[in-house]
């Protein structure tokens, strides 16, 4: 009976730990994102930067690979036809958070961007705030896995947080055009910070579409 | 005799092969239509349980079919059928939801009126108020297992991969089930008439033995099943798609809904427990599987919220009480009398 039951599942289960892992590297991700600016500010950069932002490569590429993954599992074997579309999107959408964390991470190891220092406080914030937004898009994506009633806590706090970032984006950008810095070096760091910027509204996107599949989701 | 039996029989096996089209359908119809069961594993679990629910409790609900009329020949069942069969598929091709049990107990009525034998009233009163109970009992069920299913997921908090494991498993399961209440409930509608004319004997062999009735009922079982296999995959598709659009859990609540629906109007073990107990039974009728799933959806929809309900299909439903067995009856009785006329045949044994 135990050996049945274990058979019945496996499948399921293994891809249960699939979709976990897939959202553990969002948060990874973010995480790693936000040291690697705070490293950045302080260091340029550093072998330490270097470290970092080879390993936020590693995370996107392993969530590629994870993605794929679960993919081709859920057709498959044929798994929730009904809502197997929207959780292909759903991880689609997931995926483009963590590549635009890399795509941001790695401008600044190109252009090595001069930040100077009355903005770091204002660039942290946002780094905290974007990572803040993408952990709760993570746990509001997982929830909408296991306990479909916690989405809509989860994805009002994204909102927040997105608003708040759109915020802080607004007037660091105002700061840097009211500098006395060359237009060029303006030009750059504003288009930074849009670019951080965008990782949040990336993550309301998949949001406004988790919604939806939740809407779905009830019977 | 068995040759002309079989000819006789014919229609009954017709009537079976279009129950097991479309009742089969209302069955498995979700979960094949969504992808959630495979259209081979449905058909063969449905024919399975339809044979057994047909051969184990199949004599109750026709026992009552028998009492409103004990059609006494060969020919007069053979012409029951045939009406009854006629009046479903006509009904089908102008898309009214159609019940095989209206049809036939139309027929009936009108061989009564044919041979001159009074109808049981009680029974007909019986038999009509179970038409209305039955969609009423479907919803009434139906909402109530929305509304603890909800709760259970609510507080459950399963995966979304494991309740969907949980799904196909729960829609098997009550498939099964289902399967084995429509054999046991609608087996009346296409063997019953034929039950005090049928010439088949006992069947023994070793431990296992099986009465005339039952053989006449696996007969009528395996039509079914021809049915399930030939036609029922195309009817599954459409309905996957043309219900409200349902999930495969709400699929699973209509299914339980609908045979338990059946099972309680079939089932003379449940009868039995009742009387023991000295509470009110249930009459043992053969209902419309396809009524019983209308009434599990409009519950659900009530449940939901009563949003784009589509009210007028009750009128439907209503309409095909009254004018389902009024165009049996008709064809049954012009039928009867061009059979015996000009066929020569008997069609009734006089007291």
């Amino acid at each position: 009976m135990f050996h049945v039951k274990i058979s019945l599942f496996a499948k399921t289960k293994s891809l249960e730990s699939k979709i976990d892992l897939f959202h553990d590297k969002i948060i990874d991700v973010a995480m790693t994102f936000q040291k690697a600016i705070r490293v950045y500010l302080n260091e340029q950069r550093s072998n330490e930067y270097k470290k970092l932002n080879k390993q936020i490569k590693q995370i996107e590429h392993d969530a590629d690979i994870i993605r794929r993954d679960i993919e081709s599992r859920l057709y498959e074997h044929n798994l929730i036809p009904d809502l197997r579309a929207d959780v292909l999107n759903l991880v689609e959408n997931l995926d483009k958070i963590i590549n635009k964390f890399d795509e941001v991470a790695y401008r600044f190891y190109i252009e090595r961007p001069e930040f100077p220092q009355e903005y770091h406080m204002r660039m942290l914030e946002l780094c905290d705030q974007v990572t803040d937004c993408c952990e709760n898009t993570a746990i509001a994506s997982r929830a909408f896995f296991r306990d479909i009633s916690s989405v809509r806590d989860y994805s009002q706090k994204v909102y927040f947080i997105e608003h708040e970032t759109d915020v802080s984006s607004g007037h660091m950008k105002e700061a840097i055009f009211d500098s006395d810095l060359p237009l060029a070096n303006k030009l750059q760091l504003s288009n930074l910070v849009t670019e951080v910027a965008d990782i949040a509204d990336i993550a309301e996107d998949c949001i406004d579409e988790l919604l939806i599949f939740t809407i779905k989701r009830d019977i | 005799m068995d040759h002309m039996f079989f000819i006789f029989l014919s229609s009954g096996l017709f009537l079976g092969w279009s129950l097991g089209a479309n009742d089969a359908a209302n069955i498995f119809g979700t979960a094949v239509g969504t992808k959630m069961v495979r259209f081979k594993t449905a058909a063969i679990i449905a024919s399975i349980f339809v044979i057994l629910g047909a051969v184990i409790s199949g004599s109750g609900a026709s026992k009552t079919l028998m009492e409103l009329g004990a059609v006494n020949t060969l020919a007069g069942a053979f012409m029951c059928a045939f009406a009854a069969a006629v009046t479903v598929y006509w009904m089908v091709k102008s898309s009214l939801p159609v019940s095989t049990s209206q049809a036939i107990v139309g027929a009936i009525i009108g061989w009564n009126i044919y041979s001159n034998k009074p109808t049981d009233y009680t029974i007909l009163s019986q038999i009509i108020s179970t038409w209305v109970l039955c969609p009423v009992l479907a919803g009434l069920i139906a909402i109530l297992l929305y509304f603890l299913t909800k709760y259970w997921l609510k507080h459950a908090k399963i995966h979304l991969l494991r309740l969907d494991s949980y799904t196909r498993f729960g829609l098997i399961a009550t498939g099964a089930f289902g399967a084995y209440a429509l054999g046991s409930n609608n087996i009346g509608n296409v063997m019953g008439v034929f039950v005090d004319a049928n010439p088949l004997h006992d069947v023994h062999w070793r431990n296992f033995s099986l009465t005339s009735t039952q053989l006449l009922f696996l007969i009528g079982g395996i039509a079914i099943s021809v049915g399930i296999f030939t036609r029922s995959y195309k009817v599954m598709r459409t309905i996957g798609k043309k219900i409200i659009v349902m999930t495969p859990i709400t699929a699973w609540i209509v299914v339980v809904a609908q045979s338990i629906v059946l099972f309680l109007f079939a089932s003379q073990g449940l009868e039995q427990f009742l009387l023991s107990k000295s509470l009110p039974t249930l009459p043992l009728v053969p209902v419309s599987s396809s009524q019983a799933i209308i009434g599990a959806v409009m519950g659900i929809g009530l449940a939901k919220g009563g949003h784009n309900m589509r009210w007028d299909i009750l009128g439907k439903v209503s309409l095909g009480w009254v004018t389902t067995p009024i165009i049996s009856a008709v064809i049954c009785f012009i039928s009867l009398f061009f059979l015996e006329n000009v066929f020569n045949q008997i069609v009734y044994i006089a007291d």
